[in-house]
């Protein structure tokens, strides 16, 4: 075995050796990585030597350097060029490129919904029967990925273009355990804990709740993270489902029942850092620093598993910040349903090397080489958890796994003039003091408008 | 008379005052910028820039060494440091050690803390925490302070852009890259626009009025409106996007403007000079070229200003007509788009961005300026 593994890596090296591909991040053989999956396919790989797989996506720094330090791995295995280039503005210029003829091999797109644009056009290429096999099989929820994955071609037939890779976890609750200590608050365990652990904060002169929904062009979107939270823990799956689709219209009393369980929190000038008036103004990415300040802004804040990102210089995660689920009602008993967002890998411009890289990316080790180093979850069954970077993420990475129903932030499903556009603008209004009722309205309006 | 007089010279410090304001209102957001490209994105987020000049009184949390860092001293359990360690020093007014009571003491006061020992902190911010048992658990003391530091200023962030190995060879790359792309996207167009703009002015032939309508017309043109079916064209006639597409696209954006511009500068010069030369027996490009070309110099100078400008601080066209997945070209812009990170929260790498990509324009600017305000007022006031 040790011999087999030994000439594995030695063959490898040779490969790298010769392809002289850019430096490998993890030596082969080395680390809490699955190098076997990874040599096995290597030693199988198609000799794409000559030929350049470009990757176009939405990852800056420091993502984009995790990103290609993955792809270092392929070129190893395969003699192969692959080229990753981040933009910001991936979302235009992905639409403007398929339009004009010029795409990259591969996108990865932050939203499904635009690959499905995409797909509708006959700019995407089907991934076929086998990815697909493999997605629901090798992914937790996997027939939810595959949903997710699968949209109505050129002629409206649906197919399975794209599997999911850097996923992250919405419904997590940050807070600060020594702050918790101080206080002597406990974490709660159902929604009605944590609200009466609310009341319990603002009655003892703090603050629970940073909530911040500043981001720019795309001011409102934390709030719309809230209302689908709210949305899976008010009503079933199916229900949420029905909401995205518009099947159950947006001003449906269910979903303004989900907005006023998200105003409970946010509307309440005591419950919130600098009153309900500063929600809308706050940056998302300064409101968690409240957490950490001195003395504490607020006790709690609710955001995705990126939070860490924004969290003040020497605040170490699992040390000065850790997480719980944001618990769900007693009395509803609806499970644990998890809400995330990720990032979707779809072809568009079909070569063998972009077919190659492709299932090169389905390996356990393009998803550990990445995690090891960044907030990346994996939804994969196969990778080793121990890649994690931190308890923190590898506590995460299994409530993924343990996930039975996976839904996918509904904002990013909806159509863009609604889930870009008037639901986060709608969100602003409402937590402004407008009626739940009339932004619904409002919303539904829009998207009537649509049809 | 002497009313008069009185009276311009308090009209005269009305309009210096307001002249002094406007600048200040102009140059405002500027200096908040230049200012904030020194300091770290936390003490960014934590205090506006404009306090950032004068010492602050700070609340700041300091966690002491875990259990695993301590010693025994005859007995006693201790752990040591200091709470400025690694940070400037300051003046501490009180602390606490509690997040519910942060001002619980003055510096030298003893703190008991029950069964996990007792701390002190003195005014030189050295703490000395002890105990009778060892100490346990992974995670240290949470001391929070109160303290007042002078202000602090840091290189790093300008360190980090231009020579932190993981940027400057592709800050590098980009400039020059921009530079290839910024100097023939203005002097093509000006070569264009100068010819077209001779002509439009000065040459008489049927349908002259109705083209410089169309020109005019064009500038209200958005050009979003010709990004994809450009990329298209380009795609089909296989320049595909790189230097030369960029170069095209910039000179075909830049062209009604330089046109309208030059024009109007040209159609003012003296009738009796060309006129001369005419009867002279000069034929229309030797007009152009010894006489409107050198007199029209500031109107060119101060298109190239601006054409300058624009295609150095142009994301757009770039990144639709240059830069392709394979990662080869780049320009200054995008690659501090990059450096912004994938949520674009680094504010401290934006403000220093904005300076060290505004370098060049200002350079080209103040050397060009004096041409910049002849020209246009030349070309549009009379």
């Amino acid at each position: 075995m040790t011999l087999k593994l030994m000439a594995g890596v030695a063959s490898l090296a040779l490969i790298a050796g010769t392809a002289g591909a850019q430096e490998l991040k993890f030596a082969p053989g080395e680390g809490p990585f699955s190098w076997d999956s990874y040599e096995a396919w290597a030693a199988e790989a198609p000799d794409l030597s000559g030929q350049t797989v470009t990757v176009a996506g939405p990852w800056l720094t420091p993502e984009d350097g995790f990103f290609r330090d993955v792809l270092a791995y392929f070129e190893a295995a395969t003699g192969a060029k692959a080229v990753y280039t981040g933009s910001d503005s991936f979302e235009q210029q992905i639409v403007i490129d398929a339009e004009a003829g010029s795409p990259p091999n591969i996108a990865v797109f932050p939203q499904p919904g635009l690959a499905a644009v995409l797909a509708a056009k006959g700019q995407l290429t089907p991934l076929g029967d086998d990815m697909k096999q493999w997605v629901t099989d090798n992914y937790a929820a996997g027939q939810s990925w595959v949903d997710l994955g699968t949209y109505p071609d050129a002629s409206g037939a649906p197919e399975f273009y794209g599997y999911f890779y850097n996923v992250n976890l919405k419904s997590l609750v940050w807070y600060s355990p020594d702050n918790f200590d101080d206080a002597g608050y406990d974490v709660p365990e159902t929604m009605e804990d944590l609200k009466a652990l609310t009341e319990q904060i603002a009655a003892d002169g703090e603050t629970p709740w940073c909530i911040g929904l500043g981001s720019g062009a795309a001011t409102g979107w934390p709030a719309t993270d809230w209302v689908e939270d709210m949305m899976l823990r008010t009503q079933p799956p199916e229900v949420y489902d029905q909401w995205v689709s518009n099947e159950m219209p947006f001003n449906d009393e269910r979903v303004i029942e989900a907005i006023e369980e998200y105003g409970w929190f946010a509307r309440n000038d005591s419950f919130v850092s600098g009153g309900s008036g500063a929600v809308a103004s706050t940056d998302f990415r300064d409101s968690p620093k409240g957490l950490f300040s001195s003395p504490p802004q607020c006790y709690m804040h609710r955001q995705a598993s990126f939070a860490t990102a924004f969290f003040p210089e020497g605040v170490e995660p699992g040390v000065d910040a850790d997480f719980f689920y944001l618990p769900g009602f007693a009395e509803k008993d609806l499970g644990n349903p998890v809400l995330g967002g990720g990032t979707v890998l779809a072809i568009t411009d079909p070569t063998p090397g972009a077919e190659a890289l492709m299932e090169f990316l389905t390996l356990p080790i393009a998803s550990e080489v990445f995690m090891n180093q960044s907030g990346f979850l994996a939804p994969h069954k196969g990778v080793n958890l121990d890649a994690y970077r931190d308890d923190i993420l590898r506590k995460q990475g299994e409530i993924l796994l343990n996930a039975t129903t996976f839904r996918f932030d509904g904002s990013d499903l909806m159509p863009a003039a609604i889930g870009a556009g008037t639901f986060w603008t709608g969100m602003v209004d409402y937590t402004g003091g407008k009626d739940a009722k009339a932004v619904a309205d409002d919303i539904q309006r829009s998207w009537d408008a649509l049809k | 008379m002497d009313n008069i007089a009185g009276h311009k010279s308090g009209l005269t410090w009305a309009v210096h005052l307001s002249v002094l304001f406007l600048v200040l209102l102009w140059i405002f957001p500027t200096v908040g910028l230049f200012v904030s490209s020194f300091r770290t994105s936390d003490q960014i987020s934590s205090t506006g820039w404009w306090k950032a000049l004068f010492p602050t009184e700070q609340n700041s949390v300091y966690r002491a060494p875990s259990a695993s860092d301590q010693i025994e001293q005859g007995g006693v359990f201790v752990i040591e440091g200091n709470v400025f360690e690694g940070s400037a020093t300051g003046d501490i007014a009180h602390w606490g050690v509690s997040s519910r009571e942060i001002d619980a003491y003055a510096p030298g006061e003893t703190a008991d803390l029950g069964e996990d020992g007792r701390l002190t902190l003195n005014a030189d911010g050295s703490f000395r925490l002890e105990n009778t048992e060892a100490f346990t658990g992974s995670r240290g003391q949470r001391i929070f302070v109160t303290a007042t530091t002078p202000p602090e200023f840091t290189l790093a962030n300008y360190e980090f852009m231009l020579f932190d190995p993981r940027n400057s060879e592709g800050m590098t790359k980009a400039f020059f890259s921009t530079l290839t792309v910024t100097i023939p996207s203005t002097i093509i167009p000006i070569l264009i626009a100068a010819f077209a703009a001779y002509a439009l002015a000065w040459m008489e032939f049927p349908g002259r009025a109705l083209l410089i309508a169309c020109v005019v017309g064009l500038l209200v043109v958005p050009l979003q409106l010709a990004l994809i079916p450009l990329l298209k064209f380009h795609n089909n006639i296989g320049i595909g996007k790189g230097y030369l597409g960029v170069w095209f696209a910039h000179t075909g954006f830049g062209l009604p403007l330089a046109i309208y511009l030059l024009r109007n500068y040209m159609a003012g010069l003296p009738r009796d000079i060309i006129e001369n030369a005419k009867v002279d027996g000069a034929t229309d490009f030797q007009i152009f070229v010894k006489i409107i070309l050198p007199l029209s110099f500031p109107a060119l100078a101060s298109f190239a200003i601006f054409q300058f400008l624009w295609t150095w601080n142009d994301l757009l066209v770039a990144m639709v007509f240059l830069i392709d997945s394979s990662g080869e070209t780049t320009v200054m812009t995008r690659q501090i788009v990059e450096m912004l990170g994938t949520r674009g929260g680094d504010w401290e790498i934006l403000a220093t961005a904005a300076f060290i990509s505004m370098a060049v324009p200002i350079l080209v600017f103040f050397a060009m300026q004096r041409y910049l305000v002849r020209g246009l007022l030349a070309g549009s006031v009379k």
